[in-house]
């Protein structure tokens, strides 16, 4: 069975409520695509509508070229991990795993099977006479997903599946994600707030605001070409720097002015744009810190080991964050000179926040 | 200088922790005194039904009375079971009025269960479709317990009414036969059932909200139908929930008394109503046997409570999904 997706026209509506706006995705069969966006922006709801826990208000769900507005959840082939994981927690970990097997009145012996299975791929194998109670948080996770994979499912659903977990556990379970989707290469469709791990698992992300889609595109994509104000400060660690401003002309080229700033556009595209008011952003990685036109004043240093974020001021209301190379030592109150890469440099219209450049 | 200073700073941690741990040590001194006082307060009336139930009639009232029986006596046990069924059906002794122990004891088994169990059945079906469904709307969970500001004494009469007169009535427009809800088994159960399902619906559904609706999206993803989800999923999860339900239920019905005296008379009495007939005109009421029919009353709750006391525990601290 292929498992492609599509959305066509989603609205969703509770009550006066508008969760969904209208989004129309094509989902490919065999891909990691992650939904994310910050909570409230209508990814959970579309992730029920795959799932048929809810009935889009209107528009129509695609599963394998077959309109499923109308069909049961547990008719669509799909397999879902929950947020809470929704172990059963008067079940043993067999019965767990179980479940949907007996749902459709499988012989014991061929349940017995399958789960021996599931449980030696997922490396539970010594839990499944244990209650969910007494498993810890990565173990519960394991048997979440054994429980989804057992059910064959040629889409797997997952709601923040790691959000539970602790940091370390949850970036370890990020790579097993991977590794698992490249072993049964069923699609997964993956909703989550956090955009580190839309950006390390996915094939694919959507990123999703106020019931929209604001972009669809790969992770590396996404990151260097965002296409809006808003996905640019979702991406990236520190936030990118932002700062409010013109684009003039000085000396024949154009030329991006704010208080205490002024720096060249190196694209020709920019000339096209002058007099407008945008908000540029530029990634902290991309202000280079030494030999620059611009001055500024440090404030703070967060060194990461494999580089360090050094927070300055520069005159202007906002700090603005640099990552720089370890061997650069700078202290608070060091006076630095700095200057953007003029080509990693991105332009937003500040009146609807699309990129422009 | 220095190490005496030291001295008498350790000194003075010392003292502080003494003083502390004689002020931990006197409040939980208070607390049990406290707590001791509100359990004999509780338990006293217990403790007075069972010891007048071994006193002779002579005891009943002394003053100032006797805290333990002076010459315990099985007499008033005697009295309430000593009857002979052959001979006329019911034993009229130590009363007035006829009385059957067995009969009320089977009467009173049958009604309050048959009643408590189906107003649990009902009642946790209710509360799934309310808690999942927001059937009745959203104030609905809130106006359930409304029916019981009535106090039962304002419709026993009206009910007694229908129960006697407009059932009679219309079964026998209807069917062609006098059908009768007055003073029968099924008729006090209706009533019992009505008048609980408010509680065990408000119960049922704290219960029942505490429940992730995952559990249940998950189960349907997994291809489970609904009625297959409640069975596997929601009511196990539930059932220590339903057994306190079913003892708080089953205790209202078993001291209920009002509406069994009203709409009862003669055929069924419930052990209650039998309690009160031990009063005669000539000796007034009859402490003694009153009880040794309320120890009797008191017994099969009590056995009751020590059975599924595995689930009062679990059941009474609302906790049945904690991990």
């Amino acid at each position: 069975m292929l498992a492609e997706i599509g959305l066509k026209n989603i609205v969703k509506e509770f009550g006066k409520f508008v969760a969904v706006k209208g989004i129309s995705l094509d989902i490919q069969d065999g891909e990691f695509l992650i939904l994310v966006g910050p909570s409230g922006c209508g990814k959970t709801t579309t992730l029920n509508m795959i799932s048929g826990l809810e009935t889009p208000t209107s528009g129509e769900i695609i599963i394998d070229n077959r309109i499923v507005n109308d069909i049961e959840p547990g008719e669509r082939g799909l397999g879902m991990v929950f947020q809470d994981l929704a172990l059963f927690p008067h079940m043993t970990v067999y019965e767990n795993i179980a479940f949907g097997l007996r749902v459709r009145k499988m012989r014991e012996q061929e349940i017995e099977e399958k789960i021996r299975l599931a449980a030696d791929a997922m490396h539970i194998l010594p839990l499944l006479s244990k209650r969910p109670a007494q498993c810890s948080g990565g173990e519960a996770q394991r048997v979440a997903l054994a429980r989804t994979i057992v059910n064959n499912p040629s889409v797997f659903l997952m709601d923040e599946p790691l959000s539970s977990l602790d940091a370390k556990l949850r970036v370890d379970m990020r790579t097993e994600l991977k590794g698992l989707h490249e072993r049964l290469k069923a699609t997964f469709v993956y909703v989550t707030h956090d955009q580190a791990e839309a950006m390390t698992m996915a094939d694919r992300i959507v990123v999703m605001n106020g019931g929209l889609i604001e972009q669809v595109g790969g992770p590396l994509d996404i990151y260097d070409h965002p296409s809006s104000h808003f996905v640019a400060g979702f991406f990236g660690a520190p936030t990118m720097n932002f700062l409010n401003g013109e684009i003039v002309v000085e000396n024949g080229t154009a030329i991006f002015r704010c208080p205490h700033i002024g720096q060249p556009l190196g694209t020709s595209a920019a000339e096209q744009l002058i007099g407008e008011n945008v908000i540029l952003g530029v990634r902290s990685e991309h202000i280079i810190m030494k030999e620059g036109s611009q001055e500024g004043q440090v404030r703070l240093v967060e060194p990461l080991g494999d580089s360090s974020l050094v927070f300055f001021e520069y005159g202007g209301k906002d700090k603005l964050v640099a990552k720089v190379a370890p061997e650069l030592r700078f202290s608070p109150g060091d006076h630095v000179t700095f200057e953007f890469q003029a080509d990693k440099c991105h332009l937003f219209s500040r009146k609807d926040g699309h990129r422009i450049n | 200088m220095e190490g005496g200073a030291s001295i008498s700073r350790t000194e003075a941690a010392q003292r502080a922790q003494k003083d502390a741990s004689r002020k931990r040590r006197s409040w939980t001194v208070i607390r049990h005194a406290v707590l001791i006082g509100w359990a004999s307060l509780i338990m006293f009336p217990i403790y007075w039904m069972i010891q007048t139930s071994f006193k002779d009639s002579g005891e009943w009232v002394t003053w100032p009375p006797n805290w333990i029986p002076e010459d315990p006596t099985l007499k008033n046990y005697e009295q309430i079971f000593s009857f002979n069924v052959q001979e006329s059906g019911v034993a009229r002794q130590a009363t007035e009025q006829p009385f059957n122990i067995w009969g009320a004891l089977l009467d009173s088994i049958i009604i309050c269960t048959s009643s408590a169990l189906i107003a649990l059945f009902m009642g946790t079906f209710l509360a799934y479709a309310i808690s999942r469904y927001n059937v009745g709307g959203k104030r609905f969970r809130h106006s359930v317990l409304l029916i019981r500001m009535i106090p039962p004494i304002v419709i026993a009469i009206p009910l007694l009414m229908y129960y006697a007169i407009m059932v009679p009535l219309a079964t026998d427009a209807v069917l062609g036969v006098r059908l009768s809800l007055f003073d029968t088994r099924l008729g006090l159960s209706l009533l019992y059932i009505t008048i609980t399902l408010p509680f065990v619906i408000w119960m049922m559904l704290s219960f029942i909200d505490e429940i992730p609706y995952s559990f249940e999206y998950a189960a349907r993803i997994m291809g489970a139908g609904r009625i297959y989800t409640i069975r596997k999923v929601v009511l196990p999860l539930v059932a220590s929930g339903m057994v306190v339900t079913f003892l708080f239920v089953f205790i209202l019905n078993w001291a209920e008394f009002l509406l069994a005296l009203t709409l009862t008379h003669p055929d069924v009495t419930t052990l209650p109503v039998l309690l009160n007939k031990f009063q005669s005109a000539s000796e007034g009421r009859l402490y003694g046997p009153q009880a040794a029919i309320g120890t009797i009353i008191t017994i099969p709750v009590v056995i009751m409570g020590i059975l599924i006391q595995k689930h009062l525990i679990k059941g009474f601290s609302f906790g049945t999904i904690r991990k």
